[in-house]
């Protein structure tokens, strides 16, 4: 069982590599607002369960095992941010009450959640809790396309590029304000709106 | 059959946008192609001929398109022709780099039956990107031959053509790829049938459009023997039920499991250890907060240079012509001097000069594969406005003429996002409305107005973007699109495209400016222009609370927007509006010009892009919502 101190400190080194900033033992500490002696402290203790590499003075990186879990927290963060903006609460509490949330929402309910938000279509019944849409892939992640609903001409514009079901797709990055999605699928680059790409459900690979 | 018909051969070029297909078009015909439209239809048909060995050629470039479903006009037109007119032989340009993918589109063409052969382009590219391709494999997979070429450097040209010819003439007929076998069951069983009725199509490749539920094709066959439609249906019902998609999308995945096959059986790839060029730059130029900045410095690069040197030379060629126009004088000399010449020297000198700098940039930028980065970056932004992110070029084109802008629409894949982008560009203010609004609301009543008229303008431009969406029939395609990797501009490639989009330009815009200044002149010279004006006197001086005489410089304005300020001042006798025209009068002055009618080759870009109909429909808007707007625009302001 990983504890949710250990999440959090996933998902704090994974959100400074998102922003390109180095992470070291003062940054971690100072985006977790601990004291820099515990973050030493824990941070060795992550190193020692292969979450990620740790050498003094010169920062730590995250390993394959502790980017996914910083992924998906991080990304389940940013899905509750927006479930409980939408609620109306206020921006203090917002941040707030998802830093809490994040830790304890399994899989299928944050996509439940994230499509009631993005107003997305449904998912064919029966699908497996894992499919999400395209859309909650965070930069950098593989998935495997699992199926693509919305209009006919969409969909088929969609399998026309390349985006057929059980095809593998990476989304290199998202433009700012709500923007289209860059993804890598079959060797070539598209930039697909964020619209479409709601519509394409994925399995996280 | 006659010795020239024999010498005569067709020959058709097929393939993805960006694989250098209109490199390799220009090298064949070089500058004897004309560009048209397809009859009946608002797309760009380029053809050319070519002299080989004896022979002539004709070489037609189909549109750039990724399938062969009935999306949208350029893939309708594209198979239409391959599978009726029957090239004699079919060049499939294929990027090396993407193989996959354009493979893809290659086992449609196979469908279509028709002599084929394969031009592997950009194998540098792909070298680049750690690809080699064994030709032989790749040519016994497709049972068509491949020629690897470069298309920029003129590499592997020579004996491409000489291998179209030679196939075409030698009429083998290429074996389609065969599918999975559960689909292959069901289009024997399809074929079957279509064999036995008369259709110009080939059969296999009528059971397969039936099989994808193809609304052209199930018409065609309806027409002829609705049992087969009927029985295709109930086949594509049982493949649904295996697989749980839509059987179009079951032949499109089907389609690329063999391409994926072929392309991994053909090709060895040997990743690079650091990223490449392309991402390198990719990571600051779509940075999500670096990549702004860039985008703005560009687009003010862009307008900066364009105005700078064309300002220069459109007064260089002013002075030099003006002497020319002088040497006409009193009636049919006026006619010929003021509106003929006139005319000629307006486009000469005003437009083209803007025009120029602006297609050879606007080419550079295309071809470096800087515009679909802007594209990415501003997608969001232009959905506000009812269109996507493609639109955001023709949208920055409009500012300066609304003609290269309507014409750049093309980009817009479907009949409605084109339409869209088309109406809301002719509703950017041009560098000539710029002209007025600044000369007369700037100079004379105040700056801020003047902003006030751009800001009042970008929130019309929303909300009737925002309207024409909701309104306009169809489904509402977001953006798809290829980001091609960053490469050095090719000058043969960028010139040469250059030079086809002002010819573009000019055979619209000319002749229409021309006999618009003749007609127009004609009717001064019998004196009608005062007529003209008391006619219209209800709308201009009752409605809209300006002078009679604007009525006639309205109807100049048709022309070029620029011509209401020039004329105004050659009618009132004076550039000093202020002492002529009240603050209320030039606001709503500039008002109308700022939206109505967009001017007579803004509306020949139109009829091109969209059809007489729509061109028509937004014309008529435009003009009705003009004097609505000034009509209100008077009433708010003699209020205040």
């Amino acid at each position: 069982m990983i504890t949710e101190s250990v999440e959090e400190y996933l998902e704090a080194i994974y959100r400074l590599g998102e922003r390109e900033e180095a992470a070291t033992t003062t940054s971690v500490a100072k985006e977790l607002k601990v004291a820099p002696a515990s973050a030493t402290q824990m941070l060795k203790k992550l190193a020692k369960q292969g979450y990620l590499k740790y050498k003094p003075y010169r920062g730590v990186t995250l390993t394959l095992k502790g980017e996914k879990i910083g992924k998906e927290i991080l990304r389940k963060h940013r899905v509750m941010e927006k479930f409980l903006d939408t609620l109306g609460l206020p921006k203090s509490r917002v941040h707030k009450d998802a830093c809490e949330l994040e830790h304890h929402i399994p899989n299928d309910l944050e996509r439940a959640i994230h499509q009631r938000v993005e107003g997305e279509i449904p998912l064919p019944p029966g699908a497996p809790g894992d499919v999400m849409p395209l859309t909650s892939l965070l930069d950098g992640q593989k998935g495997i396309i699992f199926f693509i609903g919305g209009g006919r001409g969409a969909s088929q514009r969609l399998a026309d590029l390349g985006l057929t079901p059980r095809t593998e797709i990476t989304v290199v990055k998202s433009a700012l304000f709500h923007g289209p999605l860059m993804v890598c699928v079959r060797g070539t680059t598209l930039a697909i709106g964020r619209g479409l790409a709601s519509r394409v459900f994925v399995r996280e690979k | 059959m006659s010795t020239a018909r024999k010498e005569l051969l067709t020959i058709a070029l097929a393939g993805n946008a960006n694989v250098g297909k209109s490199v390799i078009f220009n090298y064949l015909t070089g500058l004897h192609q004309h560009i048209g439209n397809w009859p009946g239809k608002t797309v760009e048909k380029a053809e050319g001929t070519l002299h080989f060995k004896g022979r002539t050629i004709d070489v037609l470039d189909l549109p750039g398109i990724y399938s062969l479903s009935a999306f949208s006009i350029e893939e309708r037109i594209s198979r239409e022709y391959i599978a009726t007119e029957k090239p004699d032989v079919v060049i499939n340009i294929v990027d090396a780099s993407a193989l996959e993918r354009n493979l893809f589109f290659t086992l449609q063409l196979l469908e279509l039956e028709t002599p084929m052969i394969m031009a592997l382009n950009q194998v540098d590219v792909a070298k680049a990107k750690g690809i080699t391709i064994h030709v032989p494999e790749l040519q016994k997979s497709l049972g068509i031959p491949v020629i690897p070429t470069i298309a920029t450097r003129i590499k592997g040209l020579g004996k491409l053509l000489d291998k179209a010819v030679k196939v075409a003439k030698g009429k083998k007929l290429p074996k389609p790829a065969r599918y999975g076998r559960e689909i292959e069951e069901k289009i024997r069983e399809i074929t079957k049938l279509v064999k036995k009725i008369p259709i110009q199509y080939p059969p296999r490749w009528v059971a397969i459009k039936l099989l994808e539920g193809d609304e052209e094709i199930r018409k065609v066959v309806s027409r002829v023997d609705p049992k087969i439609v009927s029985s295709a249906e109930g086949h594509a019902r049982d493949l649904e039920r295996i697989h749980g998609e839509p059987c179009s999308i079951v032949i499109t995945s089907e389609r690329y499991n063999v391409a994926n096959k072929i392309a991994r059986k053909s090709q060895r790839i040997t990743p690079h250890p650091g990223p490449s060029l392309t991402e390198r730059l990719d990571a600051i130029t779509t940075h999500p907060i670096v990549g702004y900045p860039i985008l703005i410095g560009v687009m003010l690069l862009v307008l900066f240079t364009v105005f700078s040197v064309g300002g220069h030379l459109s007064g260089f060629f002013e002075d030099a012509m003006e002497p020319i126009k002088d040497a006409f004088g009193g009636g049919v000399g006026e006619l010929i001097g003021e509106g003929l010449l006139g005319g000629l020297i307006a486009g000469i000198a005003i437009v083209l000069p803007f025009i120029l700098p602006f297609y050879l940039i606007l080419t550079l930028l295309e071809d470096s594969g800087y515009l679909p980065r802007a594209a990415f970056m501003t997608d969001n932004l232009m959905h506000r406005v009812g269109v996507h992110g493609k639109a955001f070029i023709p949208f920055i084109l409009g500012y300066g003429c609304n003609v290269p802008a309507c014409l750049g629409c093309r980009v817009m894949e479907t009949e409605r996002e084109r339409t869209i982008a088309a109406f809301v560009v002719t509703l950017i203010p041009c560098a000539a409305v710029t002209v007025v609004v600044l000369g007369l609301v700037g100079a004379f009543v105040g700056i801020h107005w003047a902003l006030a008229l751009y800001l009042l303008n970008l929130v019309m431009i929303f909300i009737l973007g925002r309207v024409a969406f909701k309104v306009l029939p169809g489904e509402p395609m977001g953006l798809i699109m290829e980001m091609p990797p960053y490469r050095k501009p090719n000058a043969r490639s960028v010139l040469n495209e250059t030079w086809i989009r002002v010819k573009d330009f000019v055979y619209i815009a000319f002749p229409l400016i021309i006999i618009g200044s003749v007609v127009l002149m004609g009717l001064k010279v019998e004196g009608l222009l005062e007529s003209i004006g008391d006619f219209m006197s209800p709308v201009t001086a009752g409605w809209l609370g300006l002078p009679a005489i604007t009525g006639v410089l309205l109807i100049f304005g048709v022309l070029r927007k620029e011509l209401t300020l020039v004329m105004l001042a050659t009618l009132m006798g004076t550039a000093d509006f202020g002492t002529v025209l009240t603050p209320t009068q030039m606001i709503v002055f500039a008002i109308v010009v700022m939206y109505y009618i967009p001017c007579i080759a803004t509306i020949a870009a139109l009829v091109k892009e969209l059809g007489w109909r729509k061109a028509a429909y937004i014309t008529v808007f435009e003009i009705a919502f003009a004097l609505l707007l000034g009509g209100i625009a008077f009433r708010l302001l003699t209020l205040a």
